[in-house]
């Protein structure tokens, strides 16, 4: 019985968290609910929230779905696929930039920065809104219960940048992160529920904007990963282009280049390539309208299945060599796979099956909505790290080898790609020169042999190191990669245990400094709309109790005493002036005034509508 | 093998206790030796099956997935833990790690002290370093490059011949600072050559699949 009374004692503490996919087209939460992972959605909603932002003309920011539908009638407001941008630098993404409506620039640390409306945003504030609209629907789905410890899931072929990020955004939007999970991992807990097997496979995931695929040995309830592969620049959005640019080539014959060109009309371009891309999946052809009503525009072609499969061959076939590569790192062949799971909007489109189901020999499972599947996979992994379960153990890999820089531009790996995280690998350095008490050091994280054609993770600078002859010290430097996948990085000069310090300079990221200067002025601009629309509403109230107090005074002002009316005039005079006021605390101040002069006022209308009660007149004759 | 701080029960790993679940702050110093982190016995022979048995195991002891919301210190010490026996395993999992481990516990030299190979290997070395050249520079499609996906398949038969006398050489385990562990060096480097020539011969018919 004791261990009965365990139990209920650990349920009754434990906490909750929900599970959130942060999609490049749709995000949505799930959480963990009587023994399984439902999608957390509102009565009359599906919870999916479309990844879009619009930016209205009054300064708002509307998340959602309501984005979405306001990008047809305003592209040039509207922003979608921010995930693109996440711990991307401008070079990175300049095929994604050509359609993006607005301005885009980069920050000094190389952190993209969209212009709307005259204020700049970085794709994690952008990310924060679409993380807030997600949680704000799964807290009404749980009927205002609130948590704010949340699971976030990323594509696995995301590097170090790109992670960080995402934690970023999420600290924006005043989530605790319990974990940053790997989408197909995720994938691969949902499915792996139902079937408590044993057996190696291979998932599949195909999203908005980015493809990977893990191949993971089950066993016992544990799910490790053995490889993964991917690119975080291929997904549904590709396959969208490939339609957008046979539009073009049909387009540039009838309207202007510039007009092409334009960020808005390739917006409009891009939502009908998706849409007809959607019906391809379920008909053998389909058409694309775009109309553009100020030009009198009304274009509309039709693409069979075979001109789209055709168009859109070489992307797939890339995510065919991803699968390569991850059976090589695996030293797997293709009969070693027991299951094969699709997971990714983009995964409907027949001929994804199709080639999947040849490469692998194996036709690939899609009993789980492709669009959920992800979410749910979050909320099992929620319901692990609350304590909810130690059936389920996930344990991943880290996708990239991570290097220094060389003398010479080389890199040297420190930790391979495919390694099971946590892990950590400790770098042995020295001084060059006599009392030397700082080094350099250039983290990057990729495949290729020299430094500049891979990824920076950051510049490091050790300092603090006491001071030596030249080669006496002995420097430790310890790279830990966490189970989110992220990188840590400490030192210690051995022969005298002092630790030494290390600041990073992050690449296209977000300082820690920069991240709590975003918090404060989020809650500035909070608290100036507050104070923005109080003033309205003080202004508008301001503006019945003149109107009252005329018509009282034209009406009453036989029955006051003249030190009262010249009151009221002065109160009324001030409170005019003070309405031109911006300072909303000054205004209350002149409203609070003028209330009182009114008083005396109020009580003679008040006496003059009682006795005409009295003498048999009815109230709205007063 | 030590005892659990906090319930006195023996412990597998010197990580965790697998008796009360409690994650040992001490066992930093043990992180050098991969097998006592596995509760395991210096030796060469190794049961793979019953290793990943124990990984399993060990990392629902110690994985940070369960200590998520057990606050900062235990939460560090999970990473770190389990950060060592993921390296431990890795290394243990790993035929030429496993033994390069062994050779410098017991004194031989390493693979800067003693860069040679084997004899026997160098006549051999020359022949396919030639086949592979050749492959290099042929195009897709032709003989050169049939011939690779032979060498491939005699490489790794030699490797596994040199493992099975690595392992009979380590059976039982030569003394500290033996004059076998040289011949071992040198058969680790041959070893080495091969891995490294059989990665090549990989990625070169990799690019060949990703290019057709």
């Amino acid at each position: 019985m004791a261990f009965i009374e365990l139990t209920v004692l650990n349920n009754a503490a434990r906490q909750t968290a929900i599970g959130i996919d942060l999609g490049t087209t749709n995000s949505l939460g799930a959480m963990w609910k009587d023994g399984r992972p439902i999608v957390l959605h509102p009565e009359g909603e599906n919870g999916y929230v479309p990844s879009a932002l619009h930016f209205t003309e009054d300064g708002r920011i509307i998340v959602g779905r309501e984005a979405r539908d306001r990008a047809l009638i305003d592209p040039e407001h509207t922003l979608f696929s921010i995930k693109r941008f996440m711990g991307r630098g401008l070079k990175d993404v300049a095929g994604d930039a050509a359609s993006v409506p607005c301005k885009i620039g980069e920050s000094a640390n190389g952190v993209i920065e969209f212009e709307m409306r005259g204020r700049k945003y970085t794709p994690q504030e952008l990310s924060a809104l679409i993380l807030l609209k997600v949680h704000d629907m799964a807290c009404r789905a749980l009927g205002g219960q609130e948590t704010i410890n949340v699971v976030i899931t990323v594509p696995a072929y995301f590097d170090d940048a790109q992670r960080q990020a995402t934690r970023d955004a999420a600290r924006l939007a005043g989530l605790e992160v319990l974990r940053i999970i790997n989408e197909p991992t995720a994938a691969s807990l949902a499915y792996g529920l139902d079937r408590k097997k044993q057996g190696t496979v291979a998932v599949f995931d195909l999203g908005g904007g980015t493809f990977d695929v893990s191949l993971l040995s089950i066993e016992d309830g544990v799910f490790r990963v053995l490889s993964t592969n991917g690119d975080t620049h291929l997904g549904g959005d590709d396959l969208d282009r490939v339609l957008v640019q046979a539009a073009m080539e049909d387009l540039a014959r009838t309207i202007s280049a510039s007009t092409l060109r334009d960020g808005g009309f390739q917006q409009l371009l891009r939502l009908a390539a998706e849409k007809c891309k959607i019906e391809l999946s379920s008909s053998p052809e389909a058409q694309m309208h775009v109309i553009l009503p100020e030009t009198g525009l009304h274009w509309r072609r039709r693409f069979t299945r075979d001109e789209f499969e055709v168009l859109a061959e070489p992307l797939i076939e890339r995510t065919i060599d991803a699968c390569r590569k991850a059976l090589a790192d695996a030293k797997l062949e293709t009969s070693a796979i027991d299951e094969v799971v699709l997971v990714g909007g983009a995964t409907r489109i027949p001929m994804v099956r199709r080639r999947v189901e040849a490469f692998f020999h194996r036709k690939p499972h899609t009993e789980l909505n492709p669009d959920e599947v992800v979410a749910l996979g979050a909320a099992v992994q929620a319901h692990v790290l609350t304590g909810g379960t130690r059936d389920i153990l996930l344990m991943d890999v880290t996708p990239l080898s991570l290097g220094l820089e060389t003398l010479g531009g080389a890199v040297a790996k420190i930790i391979l790609r495919n390694s099971t995280i946590p892990c950590s690998a400790t770098e042995g350095f020295t001084t060059y020169a006599d009392h030397q008490t700082g080094i350099d050091f250039h983290v990057v994280q990729g495949e290729r042999e020299l430094a500049r054609d891979c990824r920076t993770l950051g510049r490091f600078k050790l300092s603090g190191i006491p001071p030596m002859p030249a080669g006496m010290a002995r420097i430790a430097v310890k790279f830990h990669i966490d189970a989110n996948g992220m990188l840590t990085v400490s030192a210690k000069e051995e022969s005298t245990g002092v630790s030494a310090r290390i600041e990073v300079t992050p690449m296209n990221g977000l300082s820690d400094a920069e991240v709590e200067g975003m918090l404060k002025a989020s809650y500035d601009n909070a608290r100036a709309d507050f104070d923005e629309s109080r003033l309205a509403n003080l202004k508008v109230e301001i503006g019945t109790m003149m109107r009252a107090t005329e018509r009282g005074l034209r009406d009453y002002r036989f029955a006051l005493d003249k030190e009262t009316v010249r009151d009221l005039e002065d109160s009324m005079k001030s409170v005019r002036g003070a309405s031109e006021q911006v300072d909303v605390n000054a205004l209350q101040k002149a409203r609070d005034i003028f209330e009182r002069a009114t008083l005396p006022l109020a009580a003679v209308m008040m006496d003059s509508v009682a006795k005409k009660a009295l003498t048999g007149k009815r109230l709205d004759e007063v | 093998m030590n005892v659990c701080p906090r319930c006195q029960a023996k412990l597998e790993t010197p990580l965790a206790c697998s008796a009360c679940g409690a994650l040992v702050a001490e066992a930093t110093g043990a992180a050098q030796n991969p097998f006592a982190l596995f509760g395991l016995e210096l030796g060469f022979a190794l049961d793979k099956q019953a290793l990943r048995r124990r990984l399993l195991r060990f990392s629902r002891l110690m994985h940070p997935d369960f200590f998520a919301t057990a606050g900062a210190e235990p939460l560090a010490l999970a990473e770190s833990a389990s950060a060592a026996l993921n390296a431990a395993h890795e290394l243990l999992a790993d035929d030429a790690a496993r033994a390069d481990w062994l050779v410098r516990e017991l004194g031989g030299p390493d693979e800067k002290s003693e860069r040679a190979m084997p004899q026997e290997f160098l006549m051999e070395v020359l022949d396919w370093n030639e086949t592979l050249e050749s492959a290099r520079s042929a195009p897709a499609g032709s003989a050169e490059r049939t011939a690779i996906r032979q060498l491939c398949a005699q490489l790794e038969e030699r490797r596994r011949e040199l493992f099975e006398t690595i392992a009979r050489e380590l059976d039982p385990l030569p003394a500290i600072g033996s004059p076998k562990l040289a011949l071992l060096r040198k058969q680790l480097n041959a070893a080495r050559y091969l891995d490294k020539t059989i990665a090549e011969i990989g990625a070169l018919r990799v690019s060949q699949t990703l290019s057709q």
